[in-house]
């Protein structure tokens, strides 16, 4: 998986609560993921200008997220509002974050890959509604994970999306492939099915199918040795 | 005056472990606090007479000392909690608490290892306990992630227990070492619920807000 001009799932849209914030990554460049108290899903770059902090480091008041570094404020646009230090300073329009475009859709948050780009193509996906299952975190390249699982599984995504739709544990299940970095792979695991009461099952078969899928593609490496250092856990050496 | 004490020192962990549970019970208690770093203070005879394995915290109460955080944990849950809610009496329960209290002084160890190799320049074999941390840490995601399924917010039923107060400071502090909080969704909600507990204490790397 190349890095290539696109949409891509970074976040499960119900694992982002409003007010709260996240780090992740595409192609090993760092994203803050925020939502805001009215509930809009953000993804910028995960730099404070100021002193290149990173945002998901921070925290967020209302529709404002701060760097948790010397609490400059951006308002939902990326734009520098307030300078704890400068209190008075009408902060110049020049300060400000790098936003991407962002959407979400079948109950994962998805972002444009290019930066500041105001009307980016349409993400041809589906309204659907889902339940969510969890997001997954491998090691392993995006090309493994992918040469595993397309002959497994439909290419439902449109253009340049990677969205596949697969039977596990006698399911049908939508993963969206999140291209980490160059060693770990992010896939965003739902049902294509309403929320209803009766799906705690469902969705814990699909959580058991996705550790037993991460466990496989990394043939995970049983930790048999004791950490190295000595038994007592004391704060200083 | 309360002849509860506690020896601490404010950058370990452990130590805020006993913090943390005895703030949200609101329990009154004497803090003693011991130099550490750069004192030593914690292997002079006077802490290894109460602690020959030298290590913090130490509790006492007239003349017993009990050491080892999840030891005073389950002390002060069990004497100091009149609703039974920090340690439920449930015997599988019980079971349950045991299960995360043993994972938090055994594979989630490394995390504190990890940590003081990065703070106070520990000797450890870096690769390995990053690895071991993470995938301590991947264990505990995933078993929120299945809890919150049945709508359990916490690592043992539907309330929190001190098997969650022992799991918090090692991912909390996780960024200490390197290790970012971005792979652990289920355990980012579950560290936010653990801030709005009532009588929540705060220490150097853990802030009130985030």
């Amino acid at each position: 998986m190349r890095s290539s001009r696109g949409w891509y799932p970074v976040s499960l849209s119900g694992g982002l609560d409003a007010g709260r914030s996240a780090g992740t990554r595409l192609f090993d460049k760092e994203f803050v993921i925020w939502r805001d108290a009215d509930g809009a899903a953000h993804v910028w770059e995960d730099r404070c200008p100021h002193r290149g902090m990173r945002l998901s480091f921070g925290f967020v008041r209302g529709n404002h997220i701060a760097c948790i570094y010397h609490g400059w404020q951006y308002d939902s646009n990326g734009h520098c509002q307030f300078i704890p230090s400068h209190p008075a300073l009408s902060v110049p329009s020049s300060i400000r974050v790098a936003t991407h475009p962002c959407v979400e859709r079948l109950g994962i948050v998805w972002v444009y890959s290019d930066s500041n780009v105001t009307t980016p193509p349409e993400l041809a996906l589906d309204t659907g509604e889902v339940t969510s299952v969890r997001s997954l975190y491998i090691d392993r390249a995006p090309a493994t994970v992918l040469d595993y699982l397309e002959p497994r599984s439909e290419n439902v995504g449109a253009d340049a999306v990677t969205l596949l739709s697969l039977d596990a544990e006698g399911q049908r299940l939508l993963v969206a492939v999140q291209p980490f970095g160059v060693e770990k792979t992010a896939l965003h695991i739902v049902l294509p099915t309403k929320p209803n009461a009766h799906q705690a099952e469902a969705r814990r078969a699909a959580a058991l199918w996705a550790e037993d899928l991460r466990r496989h593609l990394e043939e995970e490496t049983i930790l048999t040795s004791e950490p190295t250092a000595p038994a007592t856990y004391e704060a200083a050496p | 005056m309360t002849e509860l004490t506690l020896y601490d020192y404010e950058l370990d962990e452990h130590c805020y472990k006993v913090r943390l549970l005895l703030g949200v019970l609101a329990h009154p208690h004497n803090k003693v606090p011991v130099d550490v770093h750069p004192g030593r203070e914690h292997r002079s005879t006077r802490y290894l007479r109460l602690n020959p394995l030298g290590t913090l915290p130490i509790l006492t109460e007239g003349d017993a000392v009990l050491y080892g955080a999840e030891a005073i944990l389950a002390y002060l849950a069990r004497k100091y909690d009149a609703a039974r809610a920090w340690l439920p009496d449930e015997p599988m329960t019980i079971g349950q608490v045991m299960q995360w209290l043993v994972f938090a002084v055994s594979d989630l160890r490394v995390a504190s290892v990890a940590r003081s190799h990065s703070l106070m320049g520990r000797e450890a074999d870096e690769a390995f306990i990053e690895r071991a941390a993470r995938h301590a840490f991947r264990h505990m995601d995933d078993h929120m992630t299945k809890c919150e399924f049945d709508g359990a917010l916490w690592f043992v039923g539907r309330a929190p227990t001190i098997a969650d107060i022992a799991l918090f400071p090692a991912f909390a502090l996780s960024r200490d070492f390197g290790v970012d909080h971005d792979e652990y969704p289920a355990l980012r909600r579950w560290m936010a619920r653990m801030r709005k507990i009532p009588g929540f204490v705060t220490m150097p790397g853990i802030p009130a807000y985030h």
